[in-house]
């Protein structure tokens, strides 16, 4: 059985990985799970300057989800660079660092800081939760487009993903702008903007008011969205948003996922990732498929519905 | 021996309407926790309630530990329904703890509501003189009164309402026993809601009372990855789930 998937330059044995911020800097799940298992760790975004996040309450678990609003809260690239690369270099695992910036030269400086470092660069330009941060890159085509050209730039070495809101205004037309600028991949969905209020207090449950809803409750969006951007764009996609099973994964995979990363999952269950993998394994074993690859985009359709 | 597993209800026993007391049967050769430890509980294998619980280990055995815990909505519902036999998700020990009292200390215990799950441990396990400060809104709502008795040296019940005890928050009564008894070496370890902790925190800073509060907050990993549960103390936003959930009161 052959597992193994290309994302960009990056070799992954299996196609699973972790959602960025989720999964802490790898060690916080190594206790659970065998990091050399995973195809890749994608470790929890790095801004240039250590970051505290937003004031608490942060999360608030809603009907299948939940919502966060963590603020980025991050020990900064030069700690990371220290004491939390060379960990989880001690795995025969790939490495996605997801980066965010205020500015595209602090993007710019993160991108050469890591390239050639760490196997793939996660571009943030969808997190709904910093005001001055990635909401503004993804809102305006143009600076969207500015940030992925000059980044891809300064990525020479390592593979450049470009991770996508589900809140763009059209997803469709940023996934073409990500691929016309040279990005390796996209990894879609982030969270979903939400809200959610205590009606005895009549406050937002959450300080920041608006966080990022994400868990099961957004898994068909995210197949959805990942369906049309397989039929847009010819560069690979790395599929997440509420995966919670095998089952789930499967879908993303059959929407045209190359790849599928497990977030809230972990959390309910830090063993999911390997969960998931093993699911996958059995699939196929079951469905008498030996390639891996011969799933990606396997959805069986008609124009005339079904 | 991994810290998650899956452990069998060994009896779940009603104390009033919304409160109950979920023992489980511990793994053999796992850990056991120390006081101010906590677990992270997961009754069903559906997304609705999603995340897995925190709650203070009440009290143990080498066999089995046991949960105080209070109905508040979805994910306590499911626990509170729990029978014996039942299976249910358990990750832990988690977090630090109360660290025990050098030499002859006075332990000064304050509980409010609830808060007494965290705290009742440390008068079982750690070796000292004891007071428990223990509050509630009335005295129908101080649980576990008998189980109190055996284990504390000495008991002083506060209610808002005064139907038993001292009528006043437990910090109030503190402030009294301070003032009266003036003990030389003493340890504050405390736990209850936030109106409580706000109280006994400026009290303490201003006597120069030294000891450990336990926080809650809302948590989903559990295991220090997702920084949803952090509390901003004087050294930055610390996680409840890793860093805490006691704290030093001079950081708070």
């Amino acid at each position: 059985m052959n597992l193994t998937v290309k994302i960009g330059k990056m070799v992954m044995k299996n196609p699973v990985t972790t959602a960025s911020g989720t999964f802490g800097y790898g060690q916080e799940y190594a206790e659970f799970v065998d990091l050399n298992c995973l195809g890749a760790v994608t470790v929890k975004g790095i801004s240039r300057e250590p970051r505290q996040g937003n004031t608490p309450p942060r999360i608030f678990e809603t009907p299948c989800g939940m919502l966060n609003s963590i603020g980025l809260q991050n020990v900064g690239l030069e700690a990371f660079l220290k004491e939390k690369l060379p960990y989880l270099r001690g795995f025969d695992t790939n490495v996605i660092v997801n980066i965010l910036g205020g500015t595209i030269k602090e993007y710019i400086e993160l991108a050469e800081a890591l390239d050639g470092r760490v196997d793939a660069i996660e571009l943030n330009v969808s997190c709904p939760n910093v005001k001055k941060g990635g909401i503004l890159f993804s809102s305006d085509e143009a600076i969207f487009r500015e940030l992925i050209r000059e980044v891809r730039k300064n990525v020479v070495n390592s593979t450049l993903i470009v991770k996508l809101s589900p809140s763009a205004s059209s997803i469709l037309s940023q996934a073409r702008i990500c691929e016309e600028e040279g990005a390796d991949a996209i990894s879609m969905i982030n969270t979903i903007p939400a809200m959610a209020i205590d009606i005895e207090s009549r406050r937002p449950r959450l300080s920041n008011i608006i966080g990022g809803l994400s868990g099961p409750a957004i898994r068909p969006i995210g197949v959805r969205m990942v369906w049309e951007v397989h039929k847009t764009v010819r560069i690979p996609i790395i599929g997440m948003g509420g995966i919670m099973t095998a089952g789930d994964a499967l879908e993303y995979i059959l929407a045209g996922a190359t790849a599928v990363a497990i977030g809230t999952a972990n959390f309910v269950d830090p063993t999911t990732t390997m969960k998931v993998l093993k699911g996958i394994e059995d699939y196929m074993r079951n469905h008498e498929i030996e390639d891996f690859s011969s799933l990606i985009g396997g959805l069986i359709w008609d124009r005339e519905g079904r | 021996m991994s810290r998650l597993n899956r452990a069998e209800v060994l009896n779940n026993i009603p104390l009033t309407d919304r409160e109950f007391i979920l023992r489980l049967k511990l793994p053999p050769g796992s850990l056991s926790p120390m006081p101010g430890q906590f677990y992270l509980l997961r009754a069903t294998n559906t997304f609705d309630p999603l995340l897995r619980r925190p709650f203070s280990a009440f009290r143990w055995s080498d066999e089995w530990v046991d949960f105080l815990i209070s109905e508040k909505g979805k994910g306590t519902l499911v626990l509170k329904s729990l029978r014996p036999g039942d299976e249910i998700d358990l990750l832990g020990p988690a977090g630090n703890y109360f660290p025990p009292p050098s030499g002859d200390m006075k332990l000064l215990v304050v509980a409010g509501g609830i808060g007494i799950a965290s705290v009742f441990s440390i008068l079982r396990e750690y070796n000292g003189d004891s007071v428990l400060f223990y509050g509630a809104r009335s005295s129908d709502a101080l649980l576990i009164r008998k189980d109190i008795e055996d284990f504390s040296g000495e008991v002083v019940l506060c209610t808002d309402d005064g139907s038993i005890g001292f009528k006043g928050s437990v910090v109030e009564r503190l402030r009294l026993y301070i003032n009266e008894r003036t003990p030389e070496k003493a340890i504050v370890y405390a736990c209850g809601p936030e109106a409580m902790i706000t109280a006994l925190k400026t009290y303490m800073k201003e006597t120069g009372l030294r000891g450990y509060i336990s926080l809650e907050e809302r948590m989903a990993c559990g295991v220090g990855a997702c920084m949803g549960c952090v509390k901003n103390t004087s050294e930055g936003m610390k996680r409840v789930c890793i860093e805490g959930p006691v704290f030093p009161v001079e950081v708070l």
